[in-house]
C-alpha cells in the first residue's frame, strides 16, 4: 500500500473511533443514555422533583416537570397521567402535590442519590462537578436493601457532601436549616452548611471559588450588584444570584468566630504555626491521611524545607518530617 | 418497651444534629488526649546534635543548584558500576552454563542412548533458554538492587522522590514513581513491586501500569545490539560508539517521556475515579547496614532470578524448539506463523521472524536476540551458521551478526522498528504475573498488556510509513 494513502486511512479510523468512543460526547456515550431513559426512570426523576420542591416549599406544575426533565409537554402530560394512575401523585387545579406513597418513593430514591454522592466524594477520586450527575443514574439501579449495606459501608452519615441531609431508610428527613447566603447583612458571621450542586454551571463558579461546607463566612458588603465577602480568610466576590445557591447558618456565639487565620502554605521556611483546621476541601482518604500524621486542631507544625522546584513543602510534626503539596496545604487553616 | 422507643426516638433527633465532622471531632480528641498523656510521662533528651547533621545534608541534597546534580551523578554511578560490573561476570556465566555446560549435557545424553528429540527439547530448548536468562540476568541484577537498596537504606531515595514531585504531579503522579522508575530500569518487575511504597491508590495503579516504559536489563543488550548495528553504521566509524550509545539513551529518555505522558493521560481518564492523595515521608539518615543490606537483597534476587529462570524461561525455551521441529507437511510451525504475519510485520517497519521472536520471549525478553538469529538461519535455509533447528545461539562477532540479519532483510527502518517494538510491547510475563498479583485486578493486568502493544504497533507503522515517503 501507498505510505501516503495508509497514513489517510489510519487518521480515518482515529477520527471514527474519536467519534465513537468520546466521553459524554461520542456515539457509545449518546447511545448508553437513550437506553438508559426509561419509564422508571421518568417516574422516579418526577416524584424526585416534586419533592424537591415542596421541601423548599414551591408549587409544582406539569411545566415544571418538562422543564426539569427535559422532556416536551405531551410526554409530560402522559406521564403526570401515569402517576396518578399508580397513586403518587394528586393533582388540583394544574397544581400537582405528592401522596403519602408517593413521598416515601421519592425518599426513596433521594435516599439513594445522596448516599451514592457521599460514596463518591469519601471513596473515590471523582472530582466534585461530576457527583451529581454520577448519582443521577445510580439512583435508579440500587434496591433499598444495596442502599442500607452501601450506607453501612461508609459509615451511615447524615448529610451529603453538599451539606443535604440523607433520608433515614424509613424516610426521616430534617427540615431544612439555616438562610442564603445573600441575606447576610454586613459584618454578619456565618459557617456554609449546604452548597447547591445545581445548576452546574452555577455550582462550578462556587467550587472555583474555593467554597466548602463549614468555610466560615464574614459579610463586607451586599449590595444588589454584588455581595462581597470573606471566607476561610480570603476575600471573594459573588453575583447575589449566584450566592442564593449557598446556605449559610449564623454563629451563635462571637467566640465562635475566628479571626487572623492562614493556609499552611502561606508559611515560609523556619516559622511555625498551629493547626486549627482542615478545609472540607480535603476529603475521604487523604484527609484520614493527613490525621494519621497528627494534622488536628492544636498541634504545632513547622516549616523544615522547600522542594527545589518550590512544590511539595517538607514539615516537621510530631517529630517526623512529611512533605505535603501546595494543593494541600492551601487547605490546612493555622495560627502564627 | 415505649420507654425504649421514645429513647431511640430522641437518639435520632440528637444525631441530626451532630453535623457531618463527628469522626473529625473524635480523632482531634484523641490526639489531644495521647499528647497530653505523652507530655505527662516522656522525657525528650536533647537530640540536637543528629539533628542538624540530618538538616545540613538535606540542604545539600534539596538544595535548588546542588540537588539535581547529585542525583543525577549517584544515578550514574549506580548505572556504570552495574553496566561496567555484571560484564566479566556475564561472560563467564555465559561461557559456562551457555558454552561448555550444553557439550557435557549433550554428550552425557548420547551415552545414556537418550532419544534425540528428548536431548534437543530439554536440553537445546528448555535448559538453554533457562541458562542464557540467567547469565544475561543475574549479574547486573545482583550489582544494581543492592546498590539501590544501600541508598534507600541510608534515607537518600525519598529525598529523590522529594525534588521529582513537581514533574510527576504535573503529569498526575506521585514523586514516588521517580524511584519505582528507576527499579524498572533494573527490572519491571521489581518495579511493580516497589510501587507499594506509593500508598495512593490511583498512583499506584498509575507507578505499576507506566513501570514497563522503563527499558529493562532484559531489552538493554538487545538496544545497544541493534544500535551499534543499525545506527552506529549509518556514520563515519570514529563516532559511531557515540552515535549508537546516544541512541540507546534517547529510546530510555523517550521511555521515560512516554511514562510520564501515559501517567497525565491515565490520572485524567480510566483513573479519574480512583482515590488520590499524597504524603511523603522523609525518614532520618542513617549509616546503611552493608552487609545485611547485601545479603538479603542478593539472595531475594538471586531467588527472584532463578525462580523466574526455572518457572517462565524454561518452558519458553521449550516452546522455542517445538515450534522449529515440529512440522506440518514439512513446513514448521515457526514456518508458518512466519509466513502468516510477514505481510502485516514487513507493512509496519518489522517482520515475522520479529514477531514470532516477541511472541515465543513472553516469558523472557532476554532471549530476543539469539531467538531472532536461530529463526532466521532457520527461515532462510542458511547453513555454515548456527547451531540447528531450536537452538538459539549467538554470532561470534557484531559483524556477523549484522551480515546475517542483511541476508534476512533487514534495513536501517528494520532496526529502527525493533528498538521501538522493544520499547513498546507487553510487559514479560513475570511482570504481568506480578501486575496481577500486586493489582489483585484481571483489568488492569489486560490493560498493561495490550496498550504498550497498541502503542508499539501504531508508532512502527507511523514510522515506517513516514520513512517511506522520504
Amino acid at each position: 500500500m501507498n505510505p501516503v494513502e495508509s497514513l489517510i486511512i489510519f487518521s480515518l479510523i482515529v477520527a471514527s473511533l474519536t467519534v465513537i468512543f468520546l466521553p459524554r460526547k461520542g456515539l457509545l456515550a449518546k447511545w448508553k443514555h437513550t437506553i438508559r431513559s426509561t419509564e422508571r426512570v421518568l417516574i422516579e426523576d418526577a416524584l424526585k422533583h416534586l419533592y424537591d420542591r415542596e421541601y423548599n416549599q414551591l408549587g409544582c406544575t406539569l411545566q415544571s416537570i418538562a422543564g426539569n426533565l427535559e422532556i416536551n409537554s405531551d410526554k409530560a402530560t402522559n406521564l403526570v397521567e401515569r402517576l396518578e394512575k399508580l397513586g403518587l401523585i394528586n393533582s388540583k387545579d394544574g397544581k400537582l402535590s405528592l401522596t403519602p406513597k408517593g413521598r416515601s418513593y421519592a425518599l426513596r430514591v433521594i435516599r439513594v442519590h445522596r448516599l451514592w454522592e457521599k460514596y463518591l466524594s469519601e471513596k473515590t477520586g471523582v472530582p466534585e462537578i461530576d457527583w451529581h450527575d454520577k448519582a443521577e443514574w445510580k439512583e435508579h439501579e440500587l434496591t433499598p436493601e444495596q442502599a442500607d449495606d452501601l450506607a453501612a459501608s461508609i459509615g451511615n452519615p447524615l448529610f451529603d457532601p453538599h451539606g443535604d441531609p440523607i433520608p433515614t431508610s424509613d424516610g426521616r428527613i430534617p427540615r431544612k436549616e439555616g438562610v442564603p447566603l445573600s441575606s447576610l447583612k454586613e459584618g454578619n458571621a456565618a459557617r456554609i452548611i449546604h452548597i447547591e450542586d445545581e445548576p452546574k454551571a452555577v455550582y462550578a463558579q462556587l467550587l472555583a471559588l474555593d467554597l466548602h461546607l463549614g468555610s466560615q463566612i464574614i459579610m463586607i458588603e451586599n449590595t444588589r450588584e454584588r455581595i462581597k465577602f470573606e471566607s476561610d480568610g480570603d476575600e471573594k466576590v459573588l453575583a447575589p444570584i449566584f450566592a442564593a445557591n449557598v446556605t449559610v447558618k449564623l454563629f451563635e456565639r462571637k467566640t465562635d468566630v475566628q479571626k487572623n487565620f492562614i493556609t499552611l502554605s502561606n508559611l515560609k521556611v523556619g516559622e511555625k504555626g498551629t493547626v486549627l483546621k482542615i478545609s472540607n476541601a480535603l476529603r475521604g482518604q487523604e484527609r484520614r491521611r493527613l490525621m494519621d500524621f497528627g494534622i488536628v486542631p492544636g498541634a504545632e507544625i513547622a516549616v523544615e524545607m522547600k522542594s527545589p522546584s518550590g512544590d511539595p513543602t517538607a514539615y516537621l510534626i510530631r517529630d517526623a518530617i512529611i512533605a505535603f503539596r501546595k494543593n494541600q496545604s492551601d487547605h490546612i487553616f493555622i495560627k502564627k | 418497651m415505649t420507654n425504649r422507643n421514645q429513647i431511640l426516638e430522641l437518639a435520632n433527633k440528637f444525631r441530626w444534629g451532630l453535623g457531618g465532622n463527628l469522626h473529625d471531632a473524635l480523632m482531634e480528641s484523641i490526639f489531644k488526649e495521647a499528647s497530653d498523656i505523652a507530655h505527662k510521662v516522656v522525657i525528650t533528651k536533647n537530640e540536637k546534635g543528629a539533628f542538624s547533621f540530618d538538616k545540613k545534608l538535606d540542604k545539600i541534597v534539596t538544595n535548588r543548584w546542588t540537588g539535581f546534580p547529585i542525583m543525577f551523578i549517584l544515578l550514574a554511578i549506580v548505572f556504570w558500576l552495574t553496566v561496567q560490573g555484571a560484564n566479566y561476570p556475564s561472560n563467564v556465566l555465559s561461557n559456562l552454563l551457555v558454552g561448555e555446560l550444553p557439550h557435557i549435557l549433550k554428550n552425557f545424553a548420547l551415552s545414556i542412548n537418550l532419544p534425540h528429540w528428548v536431548a534437543g527439547l530439554f536440553i537445546d530448548g528448555g535448559y538453554l533458554a533457562m541458562a542464557w536468562v540467567i547469565s544475561v540476568m543475574l549479574p547486573p541484577m545482583a550489582i544494581f538492587f543492592p546498590l539501590f537498596t544501600l541508598l534507600e537504606d541510608f534515607g537518600y531515595l525519598p529525598r529523590v522522590a522529594f525534588n521529582m514531585d513537581n514533574l510527576f504531579r504535573k503529569a498526575g503522579a506521585h514523586g514516588k514513581q521517580a524511584l519505582t522508575m528507576s527499579m524498572g530500569f533494573g527490572c519491571n518487575a521489581a518495579g511493580v513491586v516497589a510501587a507499594r511504597i506509593i500508598d495512593s491508590p490511583r498512583e499506584r495503579l498509575i507507578a505499576i501500569i507506566t513501570n514497563n516504559f522503563s527499558l529493562c536489563n532484559g531489552r538493554w543488550p538487545t538496544q545497544i545490539l541493534i544500535a551499534t548495528i543499525f545506527i552506529g553504521g549509518l556514520v563515519p566509524a570514529q563516532i559511531a560508539g557515540l552515535v549508537s550509545a546516544g541512541a540507546v539513551v534517547g529510546v530510555a529518555v523517550f521511555g521515560v517521556f512516554l511514562s510520564l505522558v501515559t501517567s497525565w493521560g491515565l490520572s485524567r481518564t480510566v483513573l479519574k475515579g480512583e482515590a488520590s492523595t499524597f504524603n511523603l515521608e522523609l525518614p532520618p539518615y542513617r549509616p546503611p547496614r552493608i552487609l545485611q543490606t547485601l545479603y538479603t537483597s542478593l539472595m531475594d534476587r538471586t531467588l527472584i532470578v532463578l525462580w523466574r529462570a526455572v518457572v517462565f524461561a524454561f518452558p519458553a525455551g521449550l516452546v522455542i524448539w517445538l515450534i522449529s521441529n515440529l512440522t506440518v507437511g514439512d513446513v514448521s510451525l515457526a514456518d508458518y506463523f512466519i509466513n502468516w504475519t510477514n505481510p502485516f510485520a514487513l507493512f509496519i517497519g518489522l517482520n515475522g521472524i520479529i514477531l514470532l521472536a516477541y511472541v515465543v520471549a513472553i516469558p523472557a525478553n532476554e532471549i530476543v536476540i539469539p531467538t531472532i538469529l536461530m529463526l532466521t538461519v532457520v527461515h532462510f535455509g542458511l547453513t555454515g551458521v548456527g547451531a540447528g533447528a531450536g537452538v538459539m545461539f549467538d554470532t561470534s562477532s557484531i559483524d556477523a551478526t549484522k551480515q546475517l540479519l542483511e541476508v534476512g532483510g533487514w534495513t536501517v527502518l528494520t532496526g529502527v522498528n525493533l528498538m521501538i517494538f522493544t520499547l513498546l510491547h507487553n510487559p514479560c510475563s513475570t511482570t504481568l504475573f506480578t501486575i496481577y498479583k500486586e493489582t489483585g485486578s484481571l483489568k488492569w493486568t489486560v490493560f498493561s498488556a495490550i496498550y504498550p502493544i497498541i502503542m508499539g504497533f501504531t508508532l512502527c507503522f507511523l514510522v515506517a510509513q513516514v520513512w517511506r515517503i522520504f
